[in-house]
């Protein structure tokens, strides 16, 4: 996988991944010429980001290179229902990541 | 993965493109090419609804964004059908997946892969279509309608369309239609898909591979599953009650279970929404018509 900016080996803890994954989110609104936004946990992708679903398929690869197939977006997304996915808030997204690289670091 | 080049000697375009393998150790069982429909559409509407469940059950799942479409790349021109079709052609090439697959698609995807089906028989090894018919005259004739009427509501009158949109159908919905709004003003896809090269019923007869069509029952579209098993042999329609056109994000679970059984064990007892098979499985195949 590419090496990114962010080369510190993850740290599995709230505060690390919701800076890594506002960060990745960041260079994504760059894109659309948005900048200066606040992201907390509580930001939603789509109502207050106005990402579109297929920028979450893109965050999904960006999450894997980062993290690993372990932390895997595809089948994260696959229990959630359409709503939910659209609803999806930035902290529900680190939860999951913390909850993997943990698991990951435990062996299990 | 992500983007693909097709290749191609001029006209070869840039491809966003998702992969999903089967769960490490399990050879592939197929591969199954999932095509997404025209403006509002993306590869997001598989991404989140069947294609996970389709690779966790041994598919080697390839997904990608229709040029003009998603994160793909937006050429001003070159949107006729034939277009779609090549892309399709030289991206299955670029990937050196040479065996048969699997195509389904859906809305204009299905049209994408009905037209794949009549170029390149010996391709395909079955094609499942979602709320979609082959690019026949009177589908020209209504995709045509619906372009005109985007264009008379939704470009002409933009800012009143959009607060229609948002309080009526949510912050998203309206996201992809101003995308979609973008798309018909920056390319000439709203001329081009109209004008494809249409086909008649002699050449869709030329489908060799078995197809399954699903359709909503309160769908305008719902009538062609009949037509296209009169037309051929291999063909069997499936219509979903309570459904309108959004087969995918609206009863994704049904769908799933279709896809599987139609896939990987044809020979199978095949879920409930399938006529003589009975009814009430899931909550969505159940739906309000049933009860």
């Amino acid at each position: 996988m590419t090496i990114g900016e962010q080369t510190a080996p993850p740290v599995a803890d709230e505060r690390s991944v919701l800076a890594d994954i506002a960060g990745m989110l960041r260079t994504m609104l760059d894109e659309y010429g948005v900048d200066d936004i606040e992201i907390t946990m509580q930001t939603r992708f789509t109502e207050d980001l106005e990402l579109e679903s297929i920028d979450l398929v893109a965050l999904a690869g960006t999450l894997e290179a980062r993290y690993g197939q372990h932390v895997n977006f595809a089948e994260f997304v696959a229990d959630l229902e359409l709503d939910e996915i659209i609803d999806l808030t930035v902290g529900r997204l680190v939860g999951h990541v913390v909850r993997k690289l943990r698991a990951a670091e435990g062996g299990s | 993965m992500a983007m693909v080049h097709t290749g191609g000697p001029r006209d070869g375009i840039e491809l966003h493109v998702q992969r999903l393998p089967p769960p490490a150790g399990h050879p592939a069982a197929a591969t199954a090419v999932l095509l997404h429909g025209l403006l509002t559409d993306s590869l997001a509407s598989y991404y989140f609804t069947v294609a996970p469940g389709l690779a966790a059950a041994g598919l080697d799942v390839v997904m990608y964004d229709h040029r003009g479409h998603g994160r793909s790349r937006r050429p001003a021109t070159g949107y006729q059908l034939e277009s779609f079709v090549t892309d399709l052609e030289r991206l299955l090439d670029r990937l050196e997946i040479t065996g048969p697959v699997h195509l389904v698609g859906n809305c204009f995807g299905g049209t994408v892969a009905f037209e794949y089906a009549i170029r390149h028989p010996e391709r395909v090894a079955g094609l499942v279509a979602i709320e979609a018919k082959p690019a026949t005259a009177s589908w020209a004739t209504e995709i045509d309608g619906i372009f005109r009427r985007m264009v008379g509501e939704l470009i002409e009158h933009e800012a009143e369309s959009m607060a229609w949109i948002t309080a009526h159908r949510g912050a998203h919905t309206a996201r992809l239609a101003r995308s979609a709004a973008r798309l018909v003003r920056a390319t000439t896809i709203a001329r081009d898909v109209p004008g494809s090269r249409t086909r008649g019923a002699e050449q869709v007869r030329s489908v060799r591979c078995p197809v399954l069509a699903v359709y909503g029952a309160e769908s305008e579209l719902a009538g062609a599953g009949e037509w296209l098993e009169s037309l051929l042999p291999g063909a069997r329609s499936v219509v979903l009650p309570g459904q309108g056109h959004s087969v995918l994000a609206e009863a994704p679970g049904p769908l799933l279970d279709l896809l599987l059984w139609w896939l990987l064990d044809p020979g199978g007892t095949p879920p409930s929404p399938v006529p003589g098979a009975g009814l009430g499985r899931g909550p969505v195949a159940a739906g309000a018509d049933v009860r």
